[in-house]
Protein backbone atom coordinates (compact mmCIF):
# COMPACT_ATOMS: atom_id res chain seq x y z
CA UNK A 1 0.00 0.00 0.00
CA UNK A 2 1.08 3.44 -0.97
CA UNK A 3 2.47 5.69 1.84
CA UNK A 4 0.79 8.80 1.05
CA UNK A 5 -1.16 10.20 -1.72
CA UNK A 6 -2.69 13.03 0.40
CA UNK A 7 -1.99 16.30 0.28
CA UNK A 8 -0.47 16.65 3.91
CA UNK A 9 2.02 14.35 3.63
CA UNK A 10 2.90 15.09 0.29
CA UNK A 11 3.16 18.17 0.56
CA UNK A 12 5.55 17.44 4.15
CA UNK A 13 7.96 15.26 2.11
CA UNK A 14 8.88 18.19 0.36
CA UNK A 15 9.43 20.82 3.12
CA UNK A 16 10.05 18.90 6.52
CA UNK A 17 9.27 21.95 8.43
CA UNK A 18 6.16 22.66 7.41
CA UNK A 19 3.76 23.21 10.03
CA UNK A 20 0.79 20.72 10.61
CA UNK A 21 -3.11 21.59 9.59
CA UNK A 22 -3.68 21.30 13.07
CA UNK A 23 -1.72 20.20 15.82
CA UNK A 24 -3.54 16.75 16.84
CA UNK A 25 -4.20 15.99 20.22
CA UNK A 26 -1.77 13.53 22.00
CA UNK A 27 -3.27 10.05 22.76
CA UNK A 28 -2.12 10.63 26.74
CA UNK A 29 0.94 10.88 28.82
CA UNK A 30 3.54 8.71 29.35
CA UNK A 31 0.91 5.36 30.09
CA UNK A 32 4.38 2.95 30.22
CA UNK A 33 5.08 2.07 33.68
CA UNK A 34 8.98 1.76 33.75
CA UNK A 35 9.06 4.76 32.28
CA UNK A 36 12.15 6.36 34.38
CA UNK A 37 14.10 4.08 34.96
CA UNK A 38 17.50 4.92 34.33
CA UNK A 39 17.28 8.32 34.01
CA UNK A 40 15.19 7.72 31.38
CA UNK A 41 12.39 10.22 30.05
CA UNK A 42 9.62 9.36 28.98
CA UNK A 43 8.99 10.80 25.41
CA UNK A 44 5.69 11.12 24.32
CA UNK A 45 5.16 11.28 20.45
CA UNK A 46 1.85 12.49 18.89
CA UNK A 47 1.38 13.56 14.99
CA UNK A 48 4.94 12.74 14.27
CA UNK A 49 2.85 11.64 11.17
CA UNK A 50 3.02 13.75 9.75
CA UNK A 51 6.05 14.63 9.70
CA UNK A 52 7.89 11.64 8.43
CA UNK A 53 9.00 11.63 4.56
CA UNK A 54 8.61 7.84 4.91
CA UNK A 55 6.39 5.86 6.96
CA UNK A 56 3.99 7.09 9.41
CA UNK A 57 5.04 6.38 12.91
CA UNK A 58 7.23 6.55 14.67
CA UNK A 59 8.76 5.55 17.16
CA UNK A 60 8.64 7.23 21.02
CA UNK A 61 7.75 4.71 22.60
CA UNK A 62 6.52 6.06 25.80
CA UNK A 63 8.90 4.38 27.75
CA UNK A 64 11.40 4.28 26.06
CA UNK A 65 14.45 6.43 24.63
CA UNK A 66 17.81 5.91 23.37
CA UNK A 67 20.15 4.91 25.31
CA UNK A 68 22.08 8.21 24.24
CA UNK A 69 19.38 10.04 26.06
CA UNK A 70 20.10 8.19 29.53
CA UNK A 71 23.25 9.31 29.56
CA UNK A 72 22.60 13.03 29.02
CA UNK A 73 24.74 15.98 29.97
CA UNK A 74 24.19 19.47 30.27
CA UNK A 75 26.44 20.29 27.43
CA UNK A 76 25.62 23.36 25.35
CA UNK A 77 26.68 22.68 21.49
CA UNK A 78 27.76 24.79 19.40
CA UNK A 79 25.54 22.80 16.82
CA UNK A 80 22.74 25.61 18.07
CA UNK A 81 21.16 25.67 14.25
CA UNK A 82 21.37 22.08 13.97
CA UNK A 83 18.89 21.52 17.33
CA UNK A 84 17.00 24.76 16.54
CA UNK A 85 15.82 22.83 13.35
CA UNK A 86 14.76 20.01 14.81
CA UNK A 87 13.39 21.75 17.29
CA UNK A 88 11.44 23.58 15.25
CA UNK A 89 10.01 20.19 13.38
CA UNK A 90 9.40 19.07 17.22
CA UNK A 91 7.75 22.08 18.84
CA UNK A 92 5.35 22.15 15.93
CA UNK A 93 4.10 18.58 17.76
CA UNK A 94 2.75 19.11 21.42
CA UNK A 95 4.32 15.97 22.63
CA UNK A 96 0.98 15.77 24.75
CA UNK A 97 -2.00 17.93 25.77
CA UNK A 98 -0.48 18.53 28.68
CA UNK A 99 1.65 21.72 28.50
CA UNK A 100 4.23 20.30 31.04
CA UNK A 101 5.17 17.77 29.33
CA UNK A 102 5.97 19.83 26.46
CA UNK A 103 8.21 21.88 28.49
CA UNK A 104 9.76 19.24 30.17
CA UNK A 105 10.29 17.73 26.49
CA UNK A 106 12.13 21.56 25.37
CA UNK A 107 14.17 21.63 28.39
CA UNK A 108 15.44 17.97 27.69
CA UNK A 109 15.64 18.53 23.86
CA UNK A 110 17.45 21.90 24.18
CA UNK A 111 20.50 20.55 26.06
CA UNK A 112 21.14 17.33 23.70
CA UNK A 113 24.34 16.69 22.02
CA UNK A 114 24.79 16.44 18.54
CA UNK A 115 25.21 13.08 18.95
CA UNK A 116 22.26 12.41 21.08
CA UNK A 117 20.73 14.84 18.69
CA UNK A 118 20.83 12.32 15.26
CA UNK A 119 20.01 9.26 17.69
CA UNK A 120 17.32 10.74 18.70
CA UNK A 121 16.09 11.80 15.07
CA UNK A 122 16.63 8.30 13.90
CA UNK A 123 14.70 7.16 17.01
CA UNK A 124 11.60 8.95 15.69
CA UNK A 125 12.05 8.98 11.54
CA UNK A 126 12.59 4.91 11.67
CA UNK A 127 9.59 2.64 11.15
CA UNK A 128 8.89 -0.39 8.88
CA UNK A 129 7.48 0.22 6.04
CA UNK A 130 4.02 -0.34 5.60
CA UNK A 131 3.80 -1.94 2.07
CA UNK A 132 6.35 -4.88 3.74
CA UNK A 133 4.35 -5.52 6.46
CA UNK A 134 1.35 -5.49 4.64
CA UNK A 135 2.89 -8.43 2.48
CA UNK A 136 3.87 -10.01 5.83
CA UNK A 137 0.60 -10.10 7.25
CA UNK A 138 -1.22 -11.04 4.14
CA UNK A 139 1.03 -14.15 3.84
CA UNK A 140 0.51 -15.28 7.46
CA UNK A 141 -3.36 -14.79 7.60
CA UNK A 142 -4.18 -16.13 4.26
CA UNK A 143 -6.22 -13.24 3.54
CA UNK A 144 -5.76 -11.02 0.79
CA UNK A 145 -7.27 -7.58 2.48
CA UNK A 146 -5.68 -6.23 5.32
CA UNK A 147 -6.98 -3.28 6.80
CA UNK A 148 -4.65 0.24 7.13
CA UNK A 149 -5.17 0.69 11.19
CA UNK A 150 -4.34 -2.96 11.38
CA UNK A 151 -0.96 -2.54 9.49
CA UNK A 152 -0.29 0.71 11.57
CA UNK A 153 -0.69 -1.29 15.14
CA UNK A 154 1.65 -4.22 13.79
CA UNK A 155 4.24 -1.86 12.73
CA UNK A 156 4.18 -0.26 15.67
CA UNK A 157 4.30 -2.82 17.96
CA UNK A 158 6.85 -4.58 15.85
CA UNK A 159 9.09 -1.12 16.42
CA UNK A 160 8.73 -1.22 20.04
CA UNK A 161 9.77 -4.89 20.55
CA UNK A 162 13.24 -3.89 18.32
CA UNK A 163 13.45 -1.30 20.91
CA UNK A 164 12.91 -3.90 23.81
CA UNK A 165 15.60 -5.92 21.79
CA UNK A 166 18.06 -3.67 21.65
CA UNK A 167 17.89 -2.30 24.72
CA UNK A 168 17.65 -5.94 26.72
CA UNK A 169 20.94 -6.81 24.47
CA UNK A 170 22.68 -3.24 25.49
CA UNK A 171 21.85 -4.24 28.99
CA UNK A 172 23.76 -7.78 28.17
CA UNK A 173 27.07 -6.14 26.82
CA UNK A 174 27.08 -4.19 30.27
CA UNK A 175 26.71 -7.15 32.25
CA UNK A 176 29.46 -8.69 30.29
CA UNK A 177 31.42 -5.40 30.16
CA UNK A 178 31.67 -5.34 26.34
CA UNK A 179 31.51 -2.19 24.33
CA UNK A 180 31.66 -1.68 20.08
CA UNK A 181 28.14 -2.99 17.95
CA UNK A 182 25.72 -5.44 18.87
CA UNK A 183 26.68 -8.70 18.78
CA UNK A 184 24.05 -11.41 17.33
CA UNK A 185 25.39 -13.71 20.23
CA UNK A 186 23.82 -10.44 22.45
CA UNK A 187 20.72 -10.58 20.61
CA UNK A 188 20.40 -14.08 21.38
CA UNK A 189 20.62 -13.51 24.75
CA UNK A 190 18.22 -10.33 25.34
CA UNK A 191 15.72 -12.47 22.71
CA UNK A 192 15.91 -15.75 25.48
CA UNK A 193 15.55 -13.36 28.61
CA UNK A 194 12.31 -11.23 26.77
CA UNK A 195 10.72 -14.96 26.42
CA UNK A 196 11.80 -15.48 29.60
CA UNK A 197 9.63 -12.37 30.98
CA UNK A 198 6.69 -13.33 28.79
CA UNK A 199 7.12 -10.56 25.98
CA UNK A 200 7.25 -12.86 23.48
CA UNK A 201 4.27 -14.53 21.95
CA UNK A 202 4.66 -18.72 22.81
CA UNK A 203 3.78 -20.83 19.67
CA UNK A 204 0.99 -23.32 20.92
CA UNK A 205 2.58 -25.44 18.62
CA UNK A 206 6.09 -25.71 17.92
CA UNK A 207 7.66 -24.44 14.99
CA UNK A 208 8.72 -27.85 13.27
CA UNK A 209 10.66 -26.72 10.08
CA UNK A 210 13.02 -24.04 9.20
CA UNK B 1 18.36 -26.70 5.74
CA UNK B 2 17.17 -24.88 2.44
CA UNK B 3 16.22 -21.15 2.72
CA UNK B 4 12.49 -20.15 1.25
CA UNK B 5 11.92 -16.79 -0.69
CA UNK B 6 9.85 -14.84 1.60
CA UNK B 7 7.33 -13.90 0.14
CA UNK B 8 5.41 -16.28 2.35
CA UNK B 9 7.47 -14.97 5.17
CA UNK B 10 5.74 -17.32 7.77
CA UNK B 11 7.50 -20.05 6.37
CA UNK B 12 11.08 -18.36 5.89
CA UNK B 13 13.54 -20.22 7.55
CA UNK B 14 16.04 -19.17 9.55
CA UNK B 15 19.93 -20.13 9.99
CA UNK B 16 21.09 -20.66 13.39
CA UNK B 17 24.34 -19.33 12.44
CA UNK B 18 23.53 -15.86 11.14
CA UNK B 19 24.86 -16.57 7.88
CA UNK B 20 23.76 -17.94 4.55
CA UNK B 21 23.73 -21.82 4.56
CA UNK B 22 24.70 -21.58 0.49
CA UNK B 23 26.24 -18.78 -1.51
CA UNK B 24 23.89 -19.24 -3.86
CA UNK B 25 20.65 -18.22 -2.40
CA UNK B 26 20.24 -14.93 -1.89
CA UNK B 27 17.59 -14.17 1.60
CA UNK B 28 15.23 -11.99 0.85
CA UNK B 29 15.30 -8.74 3.39
CA UNK B 30 11.79 -7.23 4.46
CA UNK B 31 13.13 -4.27 6.72
CA UNK B 32 16.53 -4.38 6.43
CA UNK B 33 16.96 -0.40 5.63
CA UNK B 34 14.79 0.55 8.55
CA UNK B 35 15.94 -2.09 10.70
CA UNK B 36 19.30 -0.34 10.81
CA UNK B 37 17.62 3.06 11.23
CA UNK B 38 15.81 1.68 13.89
CA UNK B 39 18.93 -0.38 15.75
CA UNK B 40 20.68 3.08 15.63
CA UNK B 41 17.88 4.86 17.14
CA UNK B 42 17.48 2.34 20.02
CA UNK B 43 20.81 2.08 21.18
CA UNK B 44 22.93 0.59 18.73
CA UNK B 45 25.90 2.15 16.41
CA UNK B 46 25.45 4.13 13.78
CA UNK B 47 26.41 1.27 11.09
CA UNK B 48 24.95 -2.46 13.05
CA UNK B 49 26.60 -5.11 12.03
CA UNK B 50 24.71 -6.74 9.62
CA UNK B 51 24.70 -10.39 10.73
CA UNK B 52 23.13 -8.50 13.74
CA UNK B 53 20.94 -6.79 11.68
CA UNK B 54 20.08 -10.01 9.70
CA UNK B 55 19.11 -11.81 13.20
CA UNK B 56 16.82 -8.93 14.45
CA UNK B 57 14.98 -9.05 10.68
CA UNK B 58 14.30 -12.81 11.60
CA UNK B 59 13.12 -12.03 15.04
CA UNK B 60 10.84 -9.40 14.37
CA UNK B 61 9.42 -11.58 11.78
CA UNK B 62 8.95 -14.31 13.83
CA UNK B 63 7.53 -12.27 16.58
CA UNK B 64 4.91 -10.62 14.06
CA UNK B 65 3.82 -14.01 12.59
CA UNK B 66 3.51 -15.68 15.96
CA UNK B 67 1.22 -12.35 17.34
CA UNK B 68 -0.47 -12.59 13.95
CA UNK B 69 -1.42 -16.24 14.54
CA UNK B 70 -2.80 -15.68 18.03
CA UNK B 71 -4.62 -13.11 16.61
CA UNK B 72 -6.43 -15.06 14.25
CA UNK B 73 -6.77 -17.42 16.62
CA UNK B 74 -8.56 -15.34 18.86
CA UNK B 75 -10.54 -13.44 15.58
CA UNK B 76 -12.07 -16.88 14.25
CA UNK B 77 -13.86 -16.89 17.36
CA UNK B 78 -15.88 -13.89 16.15
CA UNK B 79 -15.52 -14.41 12.65
CA UNK B 80 -13.08 -11.78 10.98
CA UNK B 81 -9.52 -10.60 12.12
CA UNK B 82 -9.87 -7.20 14.05
CA UNK B 83 -7.51 -4.50 15.13
CA UNK B 84 -8.50 -5.59 18.48
CA UNK B 85 -7.27 -9.10 18.68
CA UNK B 86 -3.96 -7.57 18.78
CA UNK B 87 -4.49 -5.05 21.15
CA UNK B 88 -6.21 -7.91 23.41
CA UNK B 89 -2.65 -9.66 23.47
CA UNK B 90 -0.69 -6.98 24.41
CA UNK B 91 -3.14 -5.90 26.71
CA UNK B 92 -0.76 -6.71 29.41
CA UNK B 93 1.95 -4.44 28.12
CA UNK B 94 1.23 -0.85 28.90
CA UNK B 95 3.74 0.60 26.45
CA UNK B 96 2.82 -1.39 23.32
CA UNK B 97 -0.64 -0.61 24.36
CA UNK B 98 -0.57 2.69 24.62
CA UNK B 99 1.39 3.49 21.65
CA UNK B 100 -0.85 1.56 19.38
CA UNK B 101 -3.99 3.69 21.14
CA UNK B 102 -1.92 7.06 20.19
CA UNK B 103 -1.75 5.22 16.73
CA UNK B 104 -5.05 4.58 16.07
CA UNK B 105 -6.03 8.30 17.89
CA UNK B 106 -3.46 9.80 15.20
CA UNK B 107 -4.84 7.94 11.98
CA UNK B 108 -8.35 8.98 12.76
CA UNK B 109 -7.26 12.55 13.04
CA UNK B 110 -5.42 12.72 10.01
CA UNK B 111 -8.16 11.08 8.65
CA UNK B 112 -10.78 13.58 9.81
CA UNK B 113 -8.23 15.93 8.91
CA UNK B 114 -7.83 14.95 5.26
CA UNK B 115 -11.66 14.83 4.66
CA UNK B 116 -11.85 18.60 5.76
CA UNK B 117 -8.98 19.09 3.64
CA UNK B 118 -10.71 17.47 0.78
CA UNK B 119 -13.91 19.07 1.37
CA UNK B 120 -12.37 22.72 1.35
CA UNK B 121 -10.43 22.12 -1.73
CA UNK B 122 -13.68 21.27 -3.63
CA UNK B 123 -15.39 24.48 -2.42
CA UNK B 124 -12.16 26.59 -3.79
CA UNK B 125 -12.96 25.02 -6.94
CA UNK B 126 -16.68 25.51 -6.97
Amino acid sequence: MKHSKDPFEAAIEEEQEESPPESPVGGGGGGGGDGSEEGRAEIDQTAEEDERPVDVRRPAKKSKTSVAVAEARNKDDDEEEEEENMEVELTKYPTSADPAKMAKMQTILSQFTEDQMSRYESFRRSALQRPQMKKLLIGVTGSQKIGMPMIIVVCGIAKMFVGELVETARVVMAERKESGPIRPCHIRESYRRLKLEGKVPKRSVPRLFR
Amino acid sequence: MSNTPATAAASSSKSKAAGTSQPQEKRKTLFQKELQHMMYGFGDEQNPLPETVALVEDIVVEYVTDLTHKAQEIGSKRGRLLVDDFLYLIRKDLPKLNRCRELLAMQEELKQARKAFDVDEKELVD
